[in-house]
């Protein structure tokens, strides 16, 4: 017993040591995601986006045109920065990036419009930004439909046969009212950081751990490294990477802590469900790191792998577009990784608030990537011992 | 010869010219750095390409909570069914049931009528379906607003013109139609969105990772050799840098061709820019990126510790880049510092040209200030080289003639182990076995 005592005292010496000693893992395990977390925080605080440089070209000027436009400035999506004299013109202040998009009226249009000849009010939107583009559309759409509503309105009002609701309910005899559960105001951090910020703090957890086991495969340490607990890779890893564990859990309860109180992102669930996720989710990156590096015990070829997969998974774990809609081999692609059971988990639980029973497989796979590196380790087990290091 | 050669500027142009050739031995003769230079250069855009390929999302899943079972109401469900966008999986008894299926994932969101919907309608009041959308994703809501919009526009302009027909007189109300017009990615696709701008990060950051991974190669080599590195061409400060850029630089004309123009082609991204105007953007934007490497090195010790340093920055530089959150959005603070970083300027003027079909005169700016940021960075590259990393150099020097170990031992020492082991020799740390002897020089 004593000399599993010593086994463990020394390699946790070991590990704590060598963190010590190099500033780098301070900058990759505090630092920098903390500091990575607040710049998106503070990048998307406002939420959602708006007032959108926007044009206008009124060929009209008319009464109709002059209204359309007092209401588009009206609106808090978009924000008239200047008026063009025609087509040409608008479309050279897109290319150069002064404007987003613009809103095209046509030459007499309340003419037009009161005579029934139906006229047709364009809006030309750069979809290049995606983002913005969705918010000047919804701006343009609604502003063209209400004004088309008042035109209406209008005619209608003048045959005298309607009260003013009735009016209203022979405009719009079917309105659908959507509810965006639980993020009412579309907020766009709510939905970004809830992904994206763990996904950088996966990123981190992945390269240390690979970058902690190869820098010993590679300085030829890796024969005294497990030597120093008699030769139980088991218990090197366990002392190298328990004080990671503890830290990367800390920086992510801090993280966390940002998010949910700082920032206010929702946390519907009870708090304990995301605290107690979280050291889950800082192992099962850990494990995921480990299995990489036993399947290639080569430092190179092992950091690699946690880079393509950590890079690639903010884009192949369905964080924009919806995994079901992806090639099914890339939705596959998206499963072999942690972080997209946090994120489904952190969804069910931190933004819906739904009961725990409908995320247990979340956890379950959680774990499971815990365990997986289990099986392999005589493979990193054989490599300390005959180290070959490969540049 | 000789004389010329004691000529000073002759010197120096001949020191950046020997910098230049050692450096495009050393990038060809590194696994690991052809990798990041071309490898995944090739790799990247049609990786990134084929996940987003889809573009869409297609028959996002709802549930219909029916309350009312009229004819209406199914004529309502099944009208959404039909589009596009979304697909009926399931019609719920009750609400919670429904909010079931939708915890179980079966569905994104739930469509319901309440009671008494159809008669509402016939009785020429208003009716209300209501919405309930999972916002996990954006996108998911993005297109069951869609559809429902779509699908309640034209049961209302149906329903506006059988009530109108009723009534004795003949009144046509005005209509103003809207019609959007999509400039640039005219697909409205995320793919030709984000695509673009992926492209011109993956060739900044495969240049820095490529470029710190060099230099830590260097590093190494003068750990093992007395803070020397004996492969390394003695040169002036500005000969070494701009030597090393002009490599680079060389070397990514194939990648930046590849990646900018021939890659947009295989998935028929917007590619209405200026071939010749594209290359003329890239030209100080790979110089400035080179720039940037050569003063980021001073955070990478060797070469693996580049991934751990560097890699996470491409996230931060894609969202300064304002693809994703627009710049019109920035604070001040943001803005400037995104500002500093190349792939700004050159993501912004690359979409605009190549999906907006904007020419060089009218991105004139950015192309102005990625050659302000190419003086930035070679200043910033000259004071890193020059009072950092050659100061570091001297002081290993300075070590080493008091104890030839004295690198070695530092080194383990961080490793946690204090007293170096017998079996310590030179060749067995560090150096890729190529990259140990010089090849002939001139």
């Amino acid at each position: 017993m004593s000399i599993m005592r010593l086994f463990f005292n020394e390699s946790i010496k070991r590990g704590l040591v060598q963190l010590v000693r190099r500033q780098l893992y301070w900058l990759v395990m505090i630092v920098a995601p903390i500091l990575c977390a607040i710049f998106l925080l503070e990048l998307m605080k406002a939420g959602t986006i708006h007032r959108v440089p926007v044009g206008i070209v009124d060929l009209d000027n008319s009464m109709v045109s002059r209204r359309i436009e007092r209401n588009l400035m009206g609106m808090q999506q978009v924000d008239i920065v200047d008026h063009y004299t025609d087509y040409r013109a608008a479309l050279d202040a897109v290319q150069r990036g002064d404007i987003y998009g613009f809103i095209l009226i046509p030459d007499r249009l309340e003419h037009k419009a009161l005579s029934g000849q139906e006229p047709v009010v364009s809006y030309y939107v750069n979809y290049a930004y995606f983002p913005p583009a969705s918010i000047q559309y919804k701006g343009f759409k609604t502003i063209t439909m209400l004004a088309n509503g008042a035109i209406a309105k209008t005619t209608l009002d003048a045959t005298g046969l309607l009260t003013d609701r009735g009016v209203m309910t022979l405009l719009q005899p079917i309105l659908t009212q959507v509810h965006s559960l639980n993020n009412p105001w579309l907020n766009y951090s709510y939905y970004l950081n809830m992904s994206f910020i763990p996904c950088l703090l996966a990123l981190f957890i992945m390269l240390t751990t690979t970058f902690s086991i190869g820098t010993e495969l590679k300085y030829g340490t890796c024969r005294e490294w497990i030597d120093s607990a008699g030769r139980s890779i088991e218990f090197v890893l366990f002392g190298k990477l328990t004080p990671h564990t503890f830290i990367f859990t800390c920086t992510g309860w801090m993280i966390q802590f940002l998010m949910y109180r700082v920032y206010g992102l929702p946390l519907n669930c009870n708090p304990w469900h995301m605290i107690l996720a979280m050291p889950l989710f800082v192992l099962a990156n850990q494990g995921f790191a480990l299995t990489m590096m036993c399947i290639a015990p080569n430092f190179r070829y092992g950091t690699t792998l946690c880079t393509l997969l950590g890079m690639l998974s903010f884009s192949f774990c369905g964080f924009s577009l919806p995994a079901e809609a992806m090639y099914p081999w890339v939705h596959a692609l998206g499963c072999v990784v942690p972080i997209k059971y946090y994120f489904l988990l952190s969804i069910d639980q931190a933004l819906n608030g739904i009961p725990f029973y409908y995320s247990r497989l979340y956890y379950v796979a959680l774990i499971a990537f815990i365990a997986a590196p289990w099986p392999l380790l005589w493979r990193l087990k054989r490599e300390c011992i005959n180290p070959v290091y490969v540049p | 010869m000789s004389d010329r050669r004691n000529n000073p500027v002759v010197r120096w142009f001949y020191d950046l010219f020997r910098v230049w050739k050692r450096e495009i031995w050393f990038s060809f003769h590194d696994e690991g750095v052809i990798i990041f230079f071309l490898v995944l250069c090739l790799v990247y855009p049609v990786l990134y390409a084929l996940i987003y390929n889809p573009e869409t999302a297609h028959d996002v899943a709802v549930v219909v909570v029916d309350e009312d079972r009229s004819s209406d109401s199914r004529q309502f469900a099944r009208a959404l069914d039909a589009t596009p966008e979304v697909c009926v999986v399931q019609y719920a008894s009750s609400i919670e049931e429904a909010r079931r299926a939708l915890n179980d994932k079966q569905c994104y969101g739930i469509i319901r009528f309440a009671g008494g919907y159809g008669r509402t309608i016939h009785r020429g009041e208003q009716a209300h379906v209501e919405v309930y959308c999972d916002m996990g994703l954006m996108f998911r809501y993005k297109q069951i607003l869609i559809a429902v919009t779509n699908v309640q526009q034209a049961f209302n302009s149906q329903l506006l013109h059988q009530r109108l027909s009723v009534v004795p007189v003949n009144i046509s109300p005005g209509t103003i139609n809207n019609e959007q017009v999509a400039l640039g990615n005219t697909s409205m696709g995320l793919a030709s969105a984000i695509l673009p701008a992926i492209f011109i990060l993956v060739l900044q950051q495969s240049m820095l990772l490529g470029i710190c991974m060099l230099h830590g190669g260097s590093r190494e080599r003068r750990l093992h050799n007395q803070g020397v590195d004996p492969l390394e061409i003695p040169a002036g400060v500005a000969a070494s840098i701009l030597g090393k850029s002009l490599c680079y630089w060389m070397i990514y004309i194939i990648p930046t061709v590849y990646t900018l123009v021939i890659a947009p082609k295989f998935f028929d991204f917007p590619q209405v820019g200026d071939l010749r105007s594209i290359l003329v953007l890239a030209l100080p934007f790979l110089l400035a990126s080179s720039f940037m490497g050569q003063a980021m090195k001073i955070f990478v010790n060797d070469r693996e510790s580049t991934f751990i340093a560097l890699v996470f920055t491409s996230v931060i530089f894609v969202f300064l880049s304002g693809i994703s959150w627009p710049r019109c959005s920035m604070s001040p603070l943001w803005l400037i510092v995104g500002n500093f970083i190349p792939s700004t300027w050159a993501v912004n003027a690359y979409v605009q040209m190549q999906s907006g079909g904007a020419t060089l005169e009218q991105q004139s700016t950015a192309y102005f200030m990625l050659w302000v940021l190419t003086g930035v960075m070679f200043v910033l590259a000259y004071v890193v080289e020059r009072f950092i990393c050659r100061r570091r150099y001297r002081r290993m020097r300075h070590y080493a003639k008091r104890d030839p170990l004295a690198l070695i031992r530092e080194e383990y020492r961080r490793q946690a182990i204090d007293i170096l082991p017998e079996r310590i020799n030179q060749a067995d740390f560090g150096v890729p076995a190529g990259l140990t002897e010089a090849p002939s020089d001139d």
